[in-house]
């Protein structure tokens, strides 16, 4: 397992420990879009890049600066202003402000609004605060226009620049472990929220909240079986698997690209929604979904009614490994990596750690020379000096059984501009044997039985929004046993973990 | 809960005195018109202008090339030049800077280097102010603030020198102006992991940079009072929005707080710090006008960020991916530095133009100088375009970035300032990413881009005695003491910088 959080985490075998997240770009748009209706994706424009590792949400990676307040003020009156344009501030003001001082209607925007992006519902002392905002709307200033909107648009910059709306604060209750906290019913309905769909809980989720209804397992499992029916859990669960297969953005013409997203998430949509399977068949599935452009590109005949799902037959393709996303990501500028590739094989597919060359090593010059102009021949060389060998015959073996698909997914038998250079297609997948091709390949990592464990390892990852203590692999055994016995249905899994007791407990994180 | 509503200058009190910037007026100079009145002196600026490549190719020896297919020698191809002195030949990458007549307003530092073990690869074993023999991380620490790096991260173990000059030559409630030109990483494989910083407070405290030219824009100049009466009202009634709408914040820090555990106090804190921070800084008194002061037009909103990279050598790199039109952007950010500094709203700025390891698209920025590279910036060094590799594009990519640097000079130099002008009271340094020298993770490939050997550094205006206008060639100074020179140029008083010792004095004449 790859681990990557320092120091020690006590309990981790009941709890994973928690902090203050801050929402991650994806999440703040997806917030203020559900929640306030602004469809603008603000926080991409102006917050500076989430660092991804390989998940936007590591926690670990996130700094206050001067630059991220300056950011998420221009953002905050940026939102507010498209919010409360008079064409669409009916969304969010639902009442008819009798004037400027109509105390009623802006209390109630304030408790709505508050409780929707605080997650929980404003204490009175609270709103009494946000109240006093009403006299921008009051004040006797001829020059200044400004009416009744103009202070629930403070009211919306001050909350979109809180903490509270910033932070997903965990804080809990002592239960009689000690050091494990459980969950109130309001910060169970934000973890249960963002990590199905991206996004803020629903108002039926507070209901449930307040209700205090979230603490139930039973409950809990029958609201994440609504929210997996909702188009944005779909979306969550493309997103994770871009960040983990690393083809998140990727090179390419606009129409290839759009291909290639068609083609992944259609897989995806198939197997984990649409007619559940084992999730293991995205990488053996033996049809793809593309259009005549993807058909011509993987030479696979052009679907009937432009768009379709068509049969691999016996290429030697099968799975997302086939896919161009996937191959596209991990590659050199111009041309495959093996090394790349079998780094992609053995950290994400497989869990196992890759240390970084030492640093005596040029690395930005190719393997070493040789009279060959063949590339493969030069990998050989290359592992053929021992201090390189030792670790690139745990990786380069792997990339050069999928050499003969290049970067945009293409198959080809020789190097690119190489006639010479024929590429067979035959690499090993160290500890598990030969292969020739995505599809043997695929079926070797399901046959591993590592490529299950190291999935649900990267799903824990993601939810807790950090890499795993070492503690925590009792944690994932256990996920992986219920993926395991659910026939390797990821919504079972999914729902079992957010039924789990564990999903509703934290420990403190000692790092920050 | 009670709210009250203060003043500006009741807060003022309360907050301790905040100090005010005021641009330099006529009627505050003194007779010589090279202080202010009361014998205070000018304002000394500093900055400095980064570029994320190397000066050379690699496997290209200096002034070696090979474009569209076609090779060359070109003596003049190098940044530096064969002659030292003044007077000398103006390089390839230095064509911006004679374009506008400044070949005598800066000096070229050669020769420059880090030092590293040749022997071992041991964190332990990295000399004093060295580089750990890992490129690209090894080498960032040390060019920036001239303490030793002990492992391949991208940080530094101690101040950067913009944050030591802000810590003594601050005129208001802005330290050093940190910003960035380069939006985004551009690659999916990875994230910027520290290559985005340049500033750093202290030992692995980074200082982000703001990459929205409107953000610093507003930041800089909102605090401005119009002169217009309704344009006045309306200024003030924002103004005591803005404070009201982060106070309601600031007031919740207790009771947060309170309620969270200790590592969540000190994440916290943090935030609500900063938050601190930017009340202060609305707090402060207003700047104001006048003189060459003037705040600039609104850049407006940013640029949009370009896609991804389509990659080295691929005929779709032409397209605009990996871009999102960095030389617009850093003219914007050089304009906002300008006047910030006529204005005297702050004397520090750092312009990260390319971040470390810089991926942006080069195509376009070549394209437009007449060398088309299908390459993004640090494979350009690495030979990613087959046809055209070595120094040529090497150093158009860097005369892409001198031309920046050139702008800011520029502008400086026509800002009127008592009886000089702006540039004659500031130490600008240009600072590229690496030499051209020997390979620093094996210690023996010559003519490598991953190098900190044979760097350079450029040292524009006159502050403090600075003479410009000279190729000074160093025997293997630490590029730390360049930056000690330019530090005191603008009142440093110690002659250290993290683990470097005494400044280059030939770059006072």
């Amino acid at each position: 397992m790859i681990t990557g959080a320092g120091g020690s985490a006590p309990r981790a075998d009941t709890a994973s420990a928690s902090v203050a997240r801050r929402l991650s770009r994806t999440e703040i748009d997806a917030t203020v879009r559900d929640l306030l209706g602004d469809t603008t994706n603000p926080a991409g424009r102006f917050l500076a890049e989430d660092e991804f590792t390989p998940f936007d949400n590591d926690y670990t990676r996130q700094n206050p600066s001067a630059a991220l307040i300056d950011s998420l003020e221009a953002t905050a009156g940026d939102i507010a202003a498209r919010v409360l344009a008079p064409a669409t501030r009916s969304r969010i003001v639902t009442c008819t402000p009798t004037g400027p001082g109509d105390a009623a209607c802006f209390r109630q925007v304030i408790e709505t609004v508050g409780r929707r992006l605080f997650r929980r519902p404003l204490s009175e002392d609270e709103i009494t605060a946000y109240l006093t905002l009403q006299s921008f709307a009051t004040e006797n200033n001829p020059t200044v226009p400004h009416d009744f909107y103009t202070a629930v648009g403070l009211v919306l910059r001050s909350m979109l620049q809180d903490p509270e709306f910033l932070y997903r604060l965990e804080i809990g209750a002592p239960t009689s472990q000690p050091g494990v906290l459980r969950l109130n019913s309001y910060e169970i309905a934000t973890r249960l929220s963002y990590f199905l769909v991206g996004s803020a809980p629903d108002d039926r989720l507070l209901d449930m909240a307040k209700a205090d209804a979230l603490a139930d397992p039973t409950a809990r499992r029958a609201e994440a079986t609504r929210l997996l029916a909702d188009p944005r859990a779909h979306d969550q669960v493309h997103r994770f698997h871009a960040m983990w297969l690393g083809y998140r953005a990727i090179p390419g013409s606009t129409d290839l690209l759009a291909a290639f997203n068609t083609e992944t998430t259609a897989l995806i949509d198939k197997i984990v929604f649409d007619q559940p399977a084992s999730y293991l068949t995205l990488f053996s599935s033996d049809q793809t979904y593309v259009n005549a452009l993807l058909a011509a590109q993987y030479g696979l005949p052009a679907p009937a009614g432009g768009a379709g799902w068509v049969s691999y037959g016996t290429t030697g393709r099968a799975g997302i490994l086939s896919h161009g996303a996937v191959l596209a990501a991990f590659s050199k500028f111009s041309d495959t990596s093996p090394t790349q590739r079998g780094i992609f094989v053995q950290t994400r597919l497989l869990c196992n750690v890759v240390n970084p060359p030492p640093a005596n090593v040029n690395v930005d010059q190719p393997p070493p020379a040789t009279t060959s102009m063949c590339k493969l021949d030069r990998y050989a060389a290359h592992r053929s000096v021992a201090s390189c060998g030792a670790c690139h015959n745990n990786l380069d073996p792997i990339g050069i059984g999928l050499e003969q698909y290049d970067i945009g997914g293409k198959f080809r038998t020789s190097d690119d501009g190489h006639p010479e250079c024929p590429l067979d297609g035959n690499g090993t997948l160290p500890g598990y044997g030969t292969f020739n091709g995505p599809a043997e390949l695929g079926q070797k990592l399901i046959d591993s039985g590592k490529l299950e464990h190291c999935f649900v390892e990267h799903l824990l990852r993601y939810a807790v929004g950090r890499a795993l203590y070492p503690e925590e692999q009792g944690a994932v055994d256990t996920l992986a046993g219920g993926f395991k016995a659910s026939n390797y249905s990821l919504t079972d899994t999914l729902l079992d973990y957010v039924a789990s007791d564990r999903f509703a407990l934290r420990t403190e994180d000692a790092a920050p | 809960m009670k709210k009250v509503r203060l003043s500006r200058r009741t807060l003022l009190k309360g907050l301790g005195g905040v100090a005010v910037g005021l641009p330099v007026l006529e009627c505050m100079l003194d007779r010589n018109g090279e202080a202010l009145a009361q014998s205070v002196p000018l304002p000394k600026r500093y900055a400095i202008v980064f570029a994320g490549q190397a000066i050379g190719g690699d496997d290209w020896a200096d002034n070696t090339s090979i474009v569209a297919g076609k090779r060359s020698t070109d003596t003049a191809a190098f940044i530096v030049p064969p002659e030292t002195g003044s007077g000398y030949t103006a390089t390839l990458p230095l064509k911006p800077l004679a374009d506008l007549n400044l070949m005598g307003d800066f000096s070229l530092v050669s020769g420059l280097r880090i030092p590293f073990s040749a022997s071992s690869v041991d964190a332990s074993a990295v000399p004093a102010a060295g580089a750990f023999r890992d490129f690209h991380g090894g080498g960032a620490g040390p060019l920036l603030c001239g303490t030793r790096s002990q492992s391949s991260s991208f940080t530094c173990r101690s101040a950067t020198s913009d944050q030591i000059v802000a810590g003594f030559n601050k005129p208001g409630s802005i330290g050093a102006l940190v910003v960035r030109a380069q939006p985004a990483w551009y690659l999916s494989g990875s994230s910027f992991s520290g290559r985005q910083y340049i500033s750093y407070k202290g030992d692995a405290a980074p200082i982000e940079a703001q990459v929205s030219p409107s953000i610093v824009y507003h930041s800089l100049f909102d605090g401005f009072t119009p002169t217009d009466a309704s344009a006045r009202a309306q200024h003030d009634f924002d103004l005591r929005a803005r404070q009201s709408v982060l106070s309601l914040i600031t007031d919740k820090r207790t009771r947060v707080l309170g309620t969270v555990g200790a590592t969540d106090r000190t994440r916290l804190e943090r935030h609500f710090d900063e938050i601190r921070d930017l009340e202060l800084r609305i707090a402060a008194l207003p700047p104001v006008t006048g003189g060459q002061c003037q705040p600039p037009a609104d850049p407006g909103p940013d640029l949009p960020v370009g896609g991804n990279n389509a990659g080295s050598g691929s005929d779709t790199i032409a397209t605009n991916t990996g871009y999102s039109d960095e030389g617009t952007r850093a003219r914007l950010m050089a304009d906002l530095i300008h006047m910030a500094f006529v204005c005297d709203i702050t004397r520090v700025a750092t312009l990260q133009i390319t971040v470390f390891q810089s991926h942006m698209n080069v195509y376009p920025i070549s394209s437009a100088l007449g060398v088309p590279i299908r390459a993004d910036l640090h494979e350009c060094g690495h030979n990613g375009d087959a046809m055209t590799r070595g120094q040529i594009p090497v150093s158009t990519c860097l005369q892409w970035h001198i031309s920046h640097y050139a702008y800011l000079l520029n502008k400086l130099k026509n800002t009127q300032e008592g009886a000089g002008n702006v540039l004659d009271n500031s130490a600008i340094i240009f600072m590229p990413e690496a030499g051209h020298g020997q390979q620093l993770n094996d210690a023996m490939s010559a003519n490598a881009t991953h190098s900190v050997e044979k760097m350079v550094l450029l040292v524009a205006g006159r502050a403090g005695g600075l003479k410009p206008g000279r190729h000074i060639a160093s025997a293997q100074a630490h590029p730390g003491q360049v930056l000690i020179s330019a530090m005191q140029a603008v009142g440093y008083t110690k002659n250290t910088f993290g683990e470097v010792t005494g400044p280059l004095p030939d770059l006072f004449g």
